[in-house]
């Protein structure tokens, strides 16, 4: 039963700072996924974590103890690399006994627990192959077993499925979430793929340039992006972004339409003494059509493209400036004609309001 | 008839082996008309060129007179069939030596250059090559300077073992840097993740380095072990120089019937003889530590 603290941690290589001042505090038990772009310091928190780097300055501790200073073995963690990082030259028993042999376990102890991990993962027959004669969902199922089998307090994976196909991409990740939730281990999972964050997150943790940008829940962060980079790193595709102007009589303009925000958003606007603002809207949010629709915002624009993805169809429509994605059932996409002139009908409720200077998400501005 | 089609982009693969393979066999003509020459030459009663070939006859006498350390057919032994194998014996003492402690030492200096972070790392990489250019030769009397300066204290009892030790070391030295460069790049193909997969599950940075990353680098550690090897079965002005006189290899053995007038006197095929012999090891050698040369032991490691 771990639970992990981060406590004022940075990271610098050279003059480039990889984590930057994060607190971040991980339940025990529970699925954690950090997410963000690549470069963003996702991986560098993990391998803090884990050990294999030391923080320039800050505290970590796992519980109430402060492993900042101990070697990763100390830490007792498992870590399972995007490319898997067996060992090529062992089988996959070896690969799998080599952290009990290392701890000097008796020979029959190992055997027993090898079996049983291997069984767990479903690869028994396996364990007499190379590495390199697994596919790469079984060099996977291997790396975890690896990972496994010395009862770590915290499971670390690191891009875990990136380097399989799609299909069995959802499948294992699916098998994952299934694993972590019966093992109940304290888990921390790094990837790029907003859909496998949503998917299997308790807690999702977005990073990027080196700062923890939101943390919450997968509903939290898809419902009530913090700021303008999450609104348009979540969600496929993301939030549309508009930019319309504050007007005397409290109205918001954009592109030749008007809406009157909510109250509660007029006032903040006023307190911040905002000029212009940005809104945000999920492409399921807004149905494209050749007529405005009653009790719903709708800017007008030329309709550009539409890609039917079998049930639902991605309308792109350029309104103004500002390009538009809104998903909607394929039947009524089809009708529309391409280069016609449409309306966005939005749903003002699903509406989100950002600070174009610091884009933060006004509901996140203490009042 | 249909002519066969192939695809714009691929050459048809065993035109391609075949036309390889005429380059490489025509390139190889030369060395291999001398090899054949010298080996033949070592069978035969006299030394083979283009006009006599009619007149040749097979015989083992060549190798029986090497034996016996007899140089000419008349001759009385010049040498004894217990010189003889003393050289042979002293040439595999410099060979593994230089062999030893080449490996040994561009192996462990190979890693840190690959993986440790050092004050003048970069510089001294750098350096490695610059050193390898260096021609031995033009070091040969400061390496002597210090030779008869690092002899004095030493009971003279003991020359002898310090002249092979001073050999094996100063010819070693001559190789270590190239070497250094080529197991740095078979570390640096070891993903980092590896290693460090190895560290997480409890195991010392020691023996990370030799139970996980030594036996993925075994072709570049076959590839310096031949190539150090070959150098120290071929070295000659090293051995020459700080062996004494009555300590040959068969590199000096051969150079010295060659050299200084005595081609009137010995019967060259018994030379060929001895050729022929130095030539064994390399090849026997060769081909044992080729299986691990082409060793893919990476392929295991996707992404």
């Amino acid at each position: 039963m771990v639970s992990i603290r981060l406590d004022k941690v940075t990271k610098r290589f050279g003059k480039v700072v990889a984590v930057n001042n994060v607190n971040l505090e991980i339940e025990d038990g529970k699925l954690y996924v950090l997410l963000g772009p690549s470069g963003g310091g996702k991986t560098t928190t993990l391998y803090l974590i884990a050990g294999i780097y030391k923080p320039t300055s800050g505290r970590i501790y796992f519980n109430e103890k402060d492993v900042t200073d101990l070697t990763p073995a100390e830490r007792n963690v498992g870590l399972v690399f995007q490319n898997y990082a067996l060992y090529p030259h062992m089988k996959v028993y070896d690969n799998i006994a080599f952290p009990l042999r290392l701890r000097k376990e008796p020979k029959s102890k190992i055997d027993s627990k090898v079996h049983e991990v291997a069984k767990f993962l479903r690869i028994e027959n396996l364990l007499d192959r190379y590495p390199h004669q697994l596919s790469g969902g079984q060099q996977q199922r291997v790396a975890l077993a690896r990972a496994l089998v010395k009862e770590p307090s915290v499971l670390l994976l690191d891009e875990p499925l990136s380097n399989l196909d799609a299909l069995l991409r959802v499948y294992i990740r699916a098998e994952l979430k299934r694993m972590q939730q019966d093992l109940g281990i304290t888990s921390v999972y790094v990837t790029h793929d907003q859909s496998e964050a949503l998917a299997i997150a308790d807690k999702i943790v977005v990073i990027n340039k080196g700062i923890i940008q939101q943390e919450g829940t997968p509903e939290q962060i898809y419902e009530n992006p913090r700021n303008v980079f999450v609104a348009t790193f979540i969600g496929n595709p993301p939030m549309n972004i508009v930019k319309g102007a504050v007007l005397e009589d409290g109205t918001i303009e954009t592109t030749g339409s008007r809406l009157t925000p909510p109250p509660a958003v007029l006032e903040k606007i006023k307190r911040l003494k905002l000029k212009n603002i940005l809104m945000a809207f999920r492409p399921e949010n807004a149905v494209v059509s050749e007529h405005p629709m009653e009790g719903r915002f709708s800017p007008m624009g030329d309709l550009f493209e539409v890609e039917p993805l079998g049930r639902d169809a991605v309308v792109t429509v350029t309104v103004g400036e500002f390009v538009i994605k809104v998903v909607m059932p394929t039947k009524e996409a089809m009708q529309l004609r391409i280069g016609s002139k449409v309306y966005v009908n939005i749903d003002p409720n699903t509406i989100k309001y950002f600070d174009p200077n610091t884009e933060l998400n006004l509901e996140y501005i203490e009042a | 008839m249909m002519p066969e089609t192939t695809d714009v982009e691929t050459i048809n693969r065993r035109r391609m082996n075949l036309a390889l393979g005429i380059v490489v066999l025509i390139a190889s003509i030369p060395i291999l008309v001398t090899y054949f020459i010298l080996m033949a030459s070592s069978f035969a009663n006299q030394m083979i060129t283009g006009s006599m070939v009619g007149q040749l006859t097979f015989t083992l006498r060549n190798w029986i007179l090497f034996f016996e350390g007899k140089l000419t057919v008349a001759s009385a032994a010049v040498y004894s069939a217990w010189d003889i194998l003393r050289y042979i014996l002293n040439t595999f003492i410099v060979a593994f030596g230089v062999m030893l402690v080449t490996t040994a030492l561009a192996t462990m200096a190979g890693y840190a250059c690959s993986r440790m972070k050092f004050k003048g790392r970069k510089f001294l990489i750098q350096l490695l090559i610059l050193l390898h250019a260096f021609p031995g030769v033009s070091l040969i009397i400061a390496v002597y300077a210090l030779y008869i300066f690092s002899k004095e204290p030493i009971p003279s009892q003991w020359w002898t073992l310090y002249a092979f030790i001073y050999v094996i070391v100063a010819r070693a030295a001559l190789e270590i840097p190239m070497d250094i460069w080529i197991m740095k790049g078979f570390f640096d193909k070891v993903p980092w993740e590896v290693e460090w997969s190895a560290l997480i599950d409890g195991a010392s940075r020691i023996k990370v380095w030799k139970d996980i990353i030594l036996p993925l680098v075994k072709p570049g550690i076959a590839a310096v072990a031949i190539f150090s090897f070959i150098a120290g079965w071929g070295a000659l002005i090293y051995v020459l120089v700080f062996l004494p006189p009555t300590e040959k290899t068969l590199a000096t053995y051969i150079a010295g019937l060659l050299a200084g007038g005595s081609l009137e006197v010995v019967h060259l095929p018994v030379v060929a003889a001895a050729g022929t012999l130095y030539l064994l090891p390399t090849l026997v050698f060769f081909s044992f530590v080729r299986r691990y040369m082409l060793q893919t032991s990476l392929s295991g490691i996707k992404g």
